[in-house]
């Protein structure tokens, strides 16, 4: 009955209505695009005109002014470049390390900060103020904290009878100088995030646990990590997205060369030597598309890998 | 009664381990200030390390602020990212407020396409950028620093959750009464959106203050080198030698940012979990 009336008013309506309601719709469109216009513009001249330029760039011979095509060469040319493995390397064991001792660490103090009932505001700026500090000037200061004669953690270190480091003065050493810095920088962000999510469970699964005689270590193990398994997930992907792309640290640590002995050169270091210093436009980008390949596949298998978790 | 006590000795256990680790994380930024104020730092470091110097003086303070480039550079560093802020929280409203009430073709495809920026980094797009701006003679200035913010995804993705959160009957209301698409935004959402705006106004500064990787390779003149452009050239300058000036030089540079935390801490804390919450 009702479908019948539509039915009919519509072929009731003089054709100009229709036209102009059309219109109306067409303007209403147009003046949304206008909203997004700033965007798009941005999207178009910012991320995707550069993406496809450097996908182009990446088969070529470049300085900026001079190219010639070369095909495979660049990709063949960082592939088989020892230096090349050296920073992937680097750049995997330093965020793996970093978020590997950052991410527990973090939970569990959030958790504890969670459960004290005085200061917890206190803490949480406390925790987070090395977050805050800009990366590059906490890279400053750490070349002297971990100094290994005058500086002050080798000297704590000592003091409690436990083994010092020769930290960025050596090889064998950088890399864990710069998970040193990684974790003191990140860990408040970990924290953050943990407490915003813990305190999104529910307390009646505590109040529920807690009749049934679960105790407080029991309660953590079976309600609260079970439940922050979404979390986890979260710092996982964006740790690793942040670690495979690290560089203001390593760079004002060791130049663009990561020294000592290109031990904590980045692929984000090694993009910037070939790139800026060297000016191989061609071989840098090779290297960019190989680095973003390498985070696309990291952050899908971390993806399934947390999902199962799930 | 007994479970209380425990309680209680466990919640202070555990007090001390926060306090003592809390003191740990702090100890870079304690010794970075005492040893500013330490005259003899530049050749020497104290050691054993003290939490007063001996020879108390602000001679490294004197020579940061005479030096002048270190305030250039904070001004520097003013301007992008006031500009950048104001450029990327401007768009991001107009986007954001689109894609929540906006009844247009390609909208789920163009959100999807805004998704995708989020998962593109800045190392493939740094040299065809460099060029781009090379080409229109905008190295070594501003502009590339500030015009490339434009375009956030990680704000406009906020922004659209905060908007579909306020009712459409507003909208109905004021088209009622004739008023277009922009003086609805202006008038009637806008007015509403001061929490959002205010997290993504500090999510914007703190990427943009922090900003290194694409200032180093656009400014290559050191009176355009932003705070942390400046601290870097500073640092690879001297390496591990003038300790005291260095560390006074950090020092300048960290305290307004943590002055300014320590004012806003609770909406900062804020903005960060949201931008992880919703992240996921």
């Amino acid at each position: 009955m009702n479908k019948e009336n539509m039915k009919a008013d519509t072929t009731v309506l003089p054709s100009e209505d229709v036209t102009t309601i059309k219109q109306k719709k067409r303007k209403a469109t147009f003046t949304w695009y206008l909203f997004l216009l700033p965007s798009f513009i941005g999207i178009l001249l910012f991320m995707v005109y550069p993406i496809v330029e450097s996908f182009r760039l990446s088969f070529y011979q470049s300085n900026g002014t001079i190219e010639t095509f070369t095909g495979l060469s660049n990709f063949q040319l960082v592939l088989t470049s020892a230096t090349f493995w050296n920073t992937v390397w680097n750049t995997f064991f330093i965020a793996f390390f970093q978020i590997a001792l950052t991410i527990p660490l973090g939970f569990i103090f959030a958790s504890m900060i969670n459960s004290v009932r005085r200061g917890q505001n206190f803490f949480k700026v406390i925790y987070f103020l090395p977050n805050v500090t800009s990366i590059v000037a906490a890279a400053m200061i750490f070349q002297f904290v971990l100094h290994p004669e005058m500086g002050v953690v080798n000297y704590a270190l000592d003091a409690v009878g436990l083994p010092t480091s020769t930290w960025f003065s050596d090889p064998s050493t950088s890399k864990w100088g710069v998970i040193l810095l990684a974790v003191w920088h990140w860990i408040g962000f970990v924290i953050i995030i943990c407490l915003a999510n813990l305190q999104a469970i529910s307390p009646e699964m505590y109040e529920a646990a807690r009749i049934d005689g679960a105790s407080k270590i029991q309660q953590w193990l079976f309600i609260t990590i079970p439940n922050m398994s979404g979390t986890f997930a979260f710092l996982l992907i964006t740790g690793w997205i942040g670690g495979l792309q690290r560089f203001n640290e390593v760079y004002v640590l060791g130049g663009p060369n990561g020294s000592p002995a290109r031990s904590i050169q980045t692929m984000g270091a090694f993009i910037y030597e070939r790139g800026f210093t060297g000016f191989e436009f061609g071989i840098a980008s090779a290297a960019t598309y190989i680095m973003f390949i390498i985070i696309l596949i990291f952050t899908f298998i971390n993806l399934k890998v947390s999902k199962m978790n799930l | 009664m007994n479970q209380k006590s425990m309680d209680n000795t466990t919640g202070i256990i555990k007090f001390v381990i926060l306090l003592i680790f809390g003191v740990l994380l702090m100890m870079p930024f304690i010794w970075m200030v005492s040893v500013g104020f330490d005259r003899t730092a530049n050749i020497t470091m104290p050691f054993p390390p003290r939490l007063i110097p001996e020879k108390i003086s602000s001679f490294n303070y004197g020579i940061v602020f005479e030096n002048g480039r270190l305030i250039q550079s904070y001004i520097n560093s003013g301007i992008v990212t006031t500009s950048s802020v104001a450029l990327q929280v401007g768009a991001s409203l107009l986007a954001g407020y689109a894609f929540s009430k906006g009844t247009f073709k390609y909208k789920r495809l163009l959100f999807i396409l805004v998704l995708c920026t989020l998962m593109i980094p800045m190392e493939p797009r740094l040299i065809p950028l460099y060029t781009l701006f090379n080409s229109f003679g905008l190295l070594n200035s501003f502009w590339p620093l500030i015009l490339p913010t434009v375009i956030n995804g990680m704000l406009i993705f906020l922004c659209k959750q905060f908007f579909d959160q306020l009712p459409t009957t507003l909208r109905e209301a004021a088209q009622i009464d004739g008023a277009g698409e922009f003086r609805i935004f202006f008038t009637v959402y806008l007015p509403l959106a001061g929490p959002i705006a205010a997290t993504m106004v500090i999510l914007s500064f703190i990427w943009s203050w922090n900003d290194f990787m694409w200032p180093l390779v656009v400014l290559n003149n050191q009176e355009l080198h932003t705070v942390p452009l400046y601290l870097a050239s500073f640092s690879l300058e001297n390496g591990t030698s003038l300790g005291g000036l260095t560390m006074a030089l950090a020092t300048v540079s960290i305290l307004p940012i943590v002055v300014l935390y320590l004012f806003l801490q609770r909406y900062i804390i804020q903005s960060i979990a949201l931008s992880g919450v919703k992240g996921e």
